[in-house]
């Protein structure tokens, strides 16, 4: 354990120092999914909790600064590190391999994800949260975008480690897993970008930390494909009205929109990388 | 602790060999070929029946007899207190295992070379005696299913408490650590098929508590007759004739 | 396993787009619902809910807790479903775990609200004995006995008349030293029972060819490109959306899947609402 601890340690400090490398080149990382230029529209929350910072002093609907890089783990046919925040996670994509015996034949692919936790994931150790859920829910919002017609008989493993949960996992584990999966070479109709909504009191906060998903009234988490504008996995919890209801899935919306444009941007980095 | 008071009557107000009422229903699960429902005072499972049909698992395939499946399972809710055991205990495994060998000695499985047959027995309420009111219940859903059989199978437990033969234990009785009796028997054949006991008896009193046991599968044979005729007579009607 | 021919496949989704199922409903007509209460004699309260051939029971039990350090004002609900083989035969052994952690996951979400607590379902602080020291945690079980698609609905609505039939203990707290583990006495005879009018009811919309239909079969369900359960309570307050089915969708139909919901769900509460108490009166007779 100590080993793969070490390990994991340093290929995170590597990427750090390849990010810190990187980070000039690439424009800003960090998005916003309102128009600067429309800032004069009214706020919704009206009244109380104007002045309320957030916990990373961002502003309600100011996303994390998200970084993307593929190729995280060599064995893999493909892999992607994702960086927001607090949120750090690693997605490796193998195969498509022969389906086990076992499994009927079926004409199109098939896909398994699983969604892990380092023990060292959460502030108390080996705490890693409702995970199960989260590799049906990671599968079911991927299934939707990949071409499966193309690998018959076949399996596509996805498999995602949170190495720190910092709040929004699965939504991270959910965009780092489609950039995986372009890099593995699969076949997508589009990339999946997902974003997640937090309904505190009056106010919506995009892409919450974990502290602010520890006191949520409400939480509204969205994976859609950007270009095709459609929706591949949408969850809701906590009572919304209806106005409340289309707000926060304009904002995923827009937010994902933009986040797609920066995954994209990562893929075409790597991609001009390995021409050079 | 007393289980038979002086008067002769048990704690929940039974005689010593009297049964708990018996309730049967067919057709509780509309897609399965044949199901059930039987209650043994509180006491209640649901059997469904699936098959004859091909074989799933192509290995286990028998080119002279059919194969016979079956699975005991409990409600989380079956029990008073709320259990959360995974699937397939050894207790679950055990209990598949009697009901499937007392099943399969009673259907005409040279009849049906080449399928399969499941039976899936859920406990919806445990209240003692759930081997014997699943076995009744898998009968039903057999006969329900239309498969061919030697013979309904039937099945009663009894016991003996304060030196007293008890017929039809429930589960105070059951856990009170006194012997207790499962015969299965095919009714008209006169035949014992089923025959289980823990705990220690001496062999005189041994063949009390059994013939009192049989007794008990009789009384059960007879009901489940009756539910059977009923119901097909209720099919003739649908049909017209 | 639904084994459907091309034939048949072509006359679902043709009827589905005539407004004309094959059972004769309309696309937002739902089967007959019938409601049993009272059927778990061992449990706090418990209902079985028959929606065609769709057959589900549910079970509330109540235990005596400890709240969470988090949160002290609160007590406990966890939602469980079990699916058993006699429903259908794949779910023998380990086959049934995974619909089940589906259901399970799905009601969690569409029932219980969320993290902070608030929001719809069951009120937490109710169930509140000592705060800090002794709550009740709530045990729902539910249990698929047959499965003709729409499961997620039946069980939502056998839960919601599960816990309109629960009775809670009432319960005498001795008073005695602060820091102590106080005692408590659980009375046989009163019980308090829930309000459970906030409880949402949970709609789900299969999507056949371009339309959706309420209350898919499962001949329907096999045909599906994608469907939406959405969970509305009385308010018509969204309190639960989850999505099934891999087909992306456009998020104008999503919006107007929720107004279809909410439309629908107005409907399902006033015949649940009719059922339950029918069912309690036919309880209190027997």
């Amino acid at each position: 354990m100590a080993e793969l601890f070490l390990f994991e340690k340093q290929t995170q400090q590597n990427l750090k120092k390849d990010r810190m490398a990187a980070k000039p080149a690439t424009t800003s990382t960090t998005y916003s999914p309102i128009d600067p230029i429309h800032k004069t529209r009214p706020p919704i929350f009206s009244n109380s909790d104007v002045d309320w910072l957030r916990p990373d002093s961002r502003s309600f609907h100011q996303c994390r600064p998200a970084f993307f890089r593929t190729g995280a783990v060599n064995s893999a046919a493909g892999s992607a590190y994702a960086e927001f925040g607090n949120t750090k996670v690693i997605v490796s994509v193998f195969g498509p391999r022969e389906s086990k015996k076992a499994m009927m034949y079926s004409d199109i692919g098939r896909l398994n994800c699983n969604v892990s936790y380092t023990t060292f994931a959460t502030p108390v150790r080996g705490q890693g949260s409702d995970h199960k859920e989260f590799s049906s829910m990671l599968h079911k919002a991927l299934e939707g975008a990949i071409i499966l017609e193309t690998f018959p008989k076949t399996t596509v493993d996805v498999f995602a480690l949170v190495l720190e949960s910092g709040g929004s996992d699965l939504p991270v584990v959910i965009s780092c897993a489609s950039v995986a999966l372009a890099d593995a070479g699969i076949m997508m109709y589009d990339l999946v970008a997902s974003v997640s909504v937090s309904c505190l009191g009056k106010n919506l906060l995009i892409d919450p930390v974990s502290e602010e998903e520890s006191s949520q009234d409400g939480s509204l988490m969205i994976a859609c494909m950007p270009s095709r504008y459609e929706v591949t996995q949408l969850t809701v919890t906590g009572e919304w009205s209806t106005p409340n209801f289309n707000e926060a899935m304009q904002l995923c919306l827009d937010a994902s929109a933009k986040l797609g444009k920066i995954m994209r941007s990562c893929l075409k980095e790597a991609a001009s990388d390995v021409q050079e | 602790m007393e289980y038979v008071s002086p008067e002769g009557l048990r704690l929940d107000g039974r005689r010593p060999t009297e049964m708990r009422q018996l309730r049967a229903e067919i057709g509780a699960v509309a897609k399965a070929d044949g199901s059930a429902v039987f209650e043994m005072g509180n006491t209640k499972v649901i059997a469904a029946v699936y098959g004859p049909r091909e074989v799933q698992n192509w290995s286990q395939q028998m080119s002279d007899q059919a194969l016979v499946r079956c699975e005991y399972s409990m409600a989380n809710f079956s029990t008073g207190d709320r259990m959360r055991k995974p699937k397939g205990d050894r207790r679950s495994t055990e209990i598949s295992l009697v009901i499937r060998q007392t099943m399969e000695a009673c259907i005409l499985t040279h009849l049906l070379p080449r399928s399969q047959i499941d039976i899936f027995v859920q406990v919806l309420q445990a209240d003692g005696g759930t081997r014997s009111a699943c076995i009744n219940a898998a009968t039903l859903a057999l006969a329900d299913a239309g498969i061919p059989m030697r013979d309904l199978v039937t099945s009663c437990s009894s016991g003996c408490l304060n030196r007293t033969p008890l017929l039809d234990l429930n589960y105070v009785e059951d856990s009170a650590g006194g012997p207790d009796v499962t015969v299965g028997i095919l009714p008209t054949l006169d035949k014992v098929t089923l025959l289980q006991m823990d705990a220690k008896l001496p062999t005189d009193a041994f063949e009390d508590v059994m013939q009192l046991a049989i007794e008990g599968c009789k009384a059960i044979a007879n009901y489940i007759k009756e539910v059977l005729q009923e119901n097909t007579k209720q099919l003739e009607c649908r049909r017209g004739l | 396993m639904v084994g459907l021919s091309e034939g048949e496949k072509e006359f679902i989704k043709g009827g589905i787009s005539q407004d004309l199922r094959a059972d004769g409903r309309k696309r937002y007509t739902y089967r007959p619902i019938y409601i049993e209460t009272g059927v778990i004699p061992q449990a706090n309260g418990s209902a079985r809910v028959r929606l065609g051939s769709t057959d589900v029971i549910a079970s509330v039990k109540a235990e005596l807790g400890k709240p969470s350090p988090m949160q002290p004002d609160k007590g406990k609900v966890a939602i469980f479903v079990d699916c058993s083989p006699t429903a259908e035969p794949i779910f023998e052994g380990r086959g049934g775990e995974e619909l089940s952690a589906e259901l399970s996951g799905a009601l969690q979400h569409c029932l219980l609200g969320a993290k902070s607590g608030s929001g719809p379902g069951i009120d937490l602080s109710s169930l509140v004995v000592v705060e800090g020291k002794i709550c009740w945690d709530l045990y729902v079980d539910g249990l698929v006995i047959s499965s003709d698609g729409n499961l997620l609905d039946a069980l939502g609505a056998a839960i919601k008349a599960a816990l309109s039939n629960t009775g809670i203990p009432r319960v005498h707290v001795a008073v005695n030293a602060a820091d102590e583990q106080p005692e408590v006495d659980i009375s046989d005879e009163e019980f308090l029972q829930f309000d459970t009018s906030g409880v949402p009811v949970i709609v789900t919309l299969t999507k056949v060819g371009k339309h959706y239909i309420v209350d898919a079969t499962s001949e329907e369900e096999s045909q599906m490109s994608s469907a939406v359960s959405i969970s509305v309570n009385r308010r018509g307050h969204i309190c639960g959306m989850i999505k099934r089915g891999g087909q992306g969708l456009d998020p104008s139909v999503i919006l107007d899947m929720t107004s279809v919901a909410n439309f629908v769900s107005r409907q399902l509460i006033e015949k649940l609402d009719s059922e339950i108490a029918a069912a309690e009166a036919d309880e209190d007779e027997s």
